[in-house]
């Protein structure tokens, strides 16, 4: 019996009001922590997060408030769940972030990611293609309305196609795939193998337009061989006049500055490269989008949770302030 | 841009001559409420212009610049003030206490560059609009209990005590002030759900601890901890006004501190 009511009475420390208050300047200073030291690792929160669901559990089963006020109850089961639904987003969600140059299909790789240990990594499988893409800019560069042209393959294999961008993401297969500011030139190339091998054709993607204009170089290796290649893209015209309203687009006049193996090559679209072991072809200049991707189921029931919780906080605040009226002097 | 500078001027001398009404009002015991009113309301009516002249000019509302985020920020609180003091009648004399605190908010806004800005992509959406309104809503609840406890304060000195002998004692002051600490309490939280939503639209993520976003839900937390601390400890009314003043401190560095130095309202996001 004792240990009964011994266990029952460390529950009930557990679920103290005295605690939650402890708690949410615990929260507190860990979010600052979080928020000022670099090296602080997100997840720091987990613990102040874990502790609330504790604290709010063993609130729920023992305060008898709880039971009187359904209100609380309820703002505080919502709470309870987008706890639990926040831990279980941090398990399985992803985020990262792919760059396509136009006309190629994206072909599942990311070029960097963050994921939850239970991501269950279907993003390898997802497809879809690159078309055209238009980005508006106001006078003074400064950032419009991003309209990018996709298609892509469903789960019975018909094809789709249509016009994604700003607050409107390409959703396939619970990844959500947004455009980004960063994009720019892809500088495409075919490499014929001395051999008579197949033909490879690629794009190299240079730094971002215009976040670096004047850094349009970039150093690579020719994949299958051990070329290592310096690229530079050299153009006389201004492609977003910061004077007037303009749009993202390729240059019309260009020249491709290529270094290989000590020697300096120029070339325009068509141009090749002679190597001992195959030949280059500069193709022409392409335009590569930048996207992040987003995988989270949970975001529906996060948000259902969060409106079921303030729905409880009102309901349980207006029957309160009901109680007593608002004008001070009639009860005054 | 001229016609909504001297719109602004107007405005802003109707509320300093409301605000120095509602201090000589108390000072000699004086009740010029319908006066006040009249005041108040002109002011924003012809503020209220000048936020729309500006919408319709640029196409945006006023949530881009430092200047409309203040412009929005001193009719918002007005407004959310004037309808309390229109509504509560014993809270009345509050507006020697917050009123001044508006002459400070407002020359501020006249000293920011009025100038243009283009919207960014990702704020155009319906989902920013509402995320502001309902911010709007909470910082004004906290506004109107500043007041309540700035009254609970002064009262501890002898002017305070003879200026606001009229108003009702501190227990009910208390009582009022933290009911419209629990609405700004809902409206925070709906604020930041709406902010999430907009969030995920606009970049692809709900919630990133960008430097609005962790002060936001800092301010959020310690809303919670003082509705939390009064039902817990019941703190007396002088401890509980401290507590609202400090909220609405941290309020206010959220709402206009991080914008002030960010570049943007959430800087890096846009």
């Amino acid at each position: 019996m004792n240990a009964v009511m011994g266990k029952r009475g460390w529950w009930v420390s557990v679920g103290s009001l005295k605690l939650t208050l402890a708690l949410f300047v615990l929260f507190a200073v860990l979010v600052v922590a979080v928020y000022l030291v670099n090296r602080l690792d997100g997840w720091v929160l987990a613990v102040p997060f874990g502790l609330f669901a504790l604290n709010l559990l063993a609130a729920i089963t023992t305060n008898p408030a709880f039971r009187r006020q359904g209100g609380l109850l309820v703002f505080h089961l919502a709470l309870l769940a987008l706890v639990i639904l926040l831990a279980v987003s941090r398990l399985t969600y992803l985020r990262g972030q792919l760059e396509i140059t136009e006309g190629e299909w994206f072909d599942g790789r990311l070029t960097a990611a963050e994921a939850g240990p239970l991501h269950p990594g279907h993003v390898t499988g997802v497809r879809f293609r690159q078309l055209p893409f238009t980005i508006e800019y106001h006078p003074g560069r400064e950032r419009g309305r991003t309209l990018s042209r996709v298609a892509w393959r469903d789960a019975q294999g018909r094809l789709h196609e249509g016009v994604i961008g700003d607050h409107h993401p390409l959703v396939i297969a619970g990844y959500r795939f947004y455009t980004t500011h960063n994009k720019g030139f892809a500088p495409l190339f075919r490499w014929q193998p001395a051999g008579g091998g197949p033909a490879r054709t690629g794009s190299v993607h240079l730094p971002s337009y215009p976040a670096h204009e004047y850094r349009q170089a970039l150093e690579w290796t020719l994949p299958g061989t051990g070329h290592r290649l310096w690229t530079l893209l050299e153009m006389d015209e201004v492609v977003l006049d910061p004077a007037r309203p303009s749009r993202f687009r390729l240059p019309r006049d260009y020249r491709l500055v290529l270094r290989i193996d000590g020697q300096r090559y120029l070339l325009r679209p068509g141009d090749r490269v002679q190597l001992a072991d195959g030949a280059l072809i500069f193709l022409g200049l392409r335009q590569w989008m930048g996207y992040t991707v987003f995988y989270d189921r949970t975001i529906p029931w996060l948000l259902a949770a969060c409106v079921v919780a303030v729905l409880g906080m009102g309901w349980h605040y207006w029957r309160k302030c009901a109680a007593r009226p608002w004008r001070a002097e009639e009860d005054d | 841009m001229e016609r909504e500078i001297q719109l602004l001027w107007a405005a802003v001398v109707l509320y300093v001559l409301a605000g120095t009404l509602a201090i000589v009002a108390v000072i000699f015991g004086r009740k010029p409420e319908k006066s006040l009113q009249g005041l108040l309301w002109s002011g924003l009516l012809v503020h209220g212009v000048a936020i729309v002249h500006r919408w319709i000019r640029l196409d945006h509302g006023p949530y881009v610049t430092m200047h409309e985020i203040l412009s929005s920020g001193v009719f918002g609180l007005l407004f959310f003030y004037a309808l309390a003091y229109w509504r509560y009648q014993p809270i009345r004399p509050t507006a020697a206490v917050v009123l001044p605190l508006m002459f400070v908010m407002a020359g501020w806004m006249l000293l920011t560059d009025p100038g243009d800005a283009y919207v960014p992509p990702t704020y155009d959406t319906t989902w920013l609009v509402i995320h502001i309104l309902f911010g709007k809503v909470s910082m004004g609840g906290v506004f109107v209990a500043l007041g309540i406890a700035g009254v609970i304060l002064l009262r501890r000195l002898a002017f305070g005590a003879r200026w606001f002998a009229g108003l009702p004692g501190d227990r009910r002051l208390d009582d009022l002030a933290y009911r419209f600490m629990m609405l700004a309490f809902i409206f925070d939280t709906l604020m930041l759900i709406a902010g999430a939503i907009w969030a995920q639209d606009a970049w692809g993520r709900y919630w990133a601890w960008d430097p609005l976003e962790t002060w936001a839900f800092i301010t959020w937390l310690v809303l919670g901890f003082a509705l939390h601390l009064r039902v817990t400890l019941r703190p007396s009314p002088i401890r509980g006004a401290w507590l609202v003043v400090a909220v609405f401190v941290l309020s206010f560095l959220t709402f206009y501190g991080v914008p002030f130095i960010s570049q943007v309202p959430h800087q890096g996001a846009v």
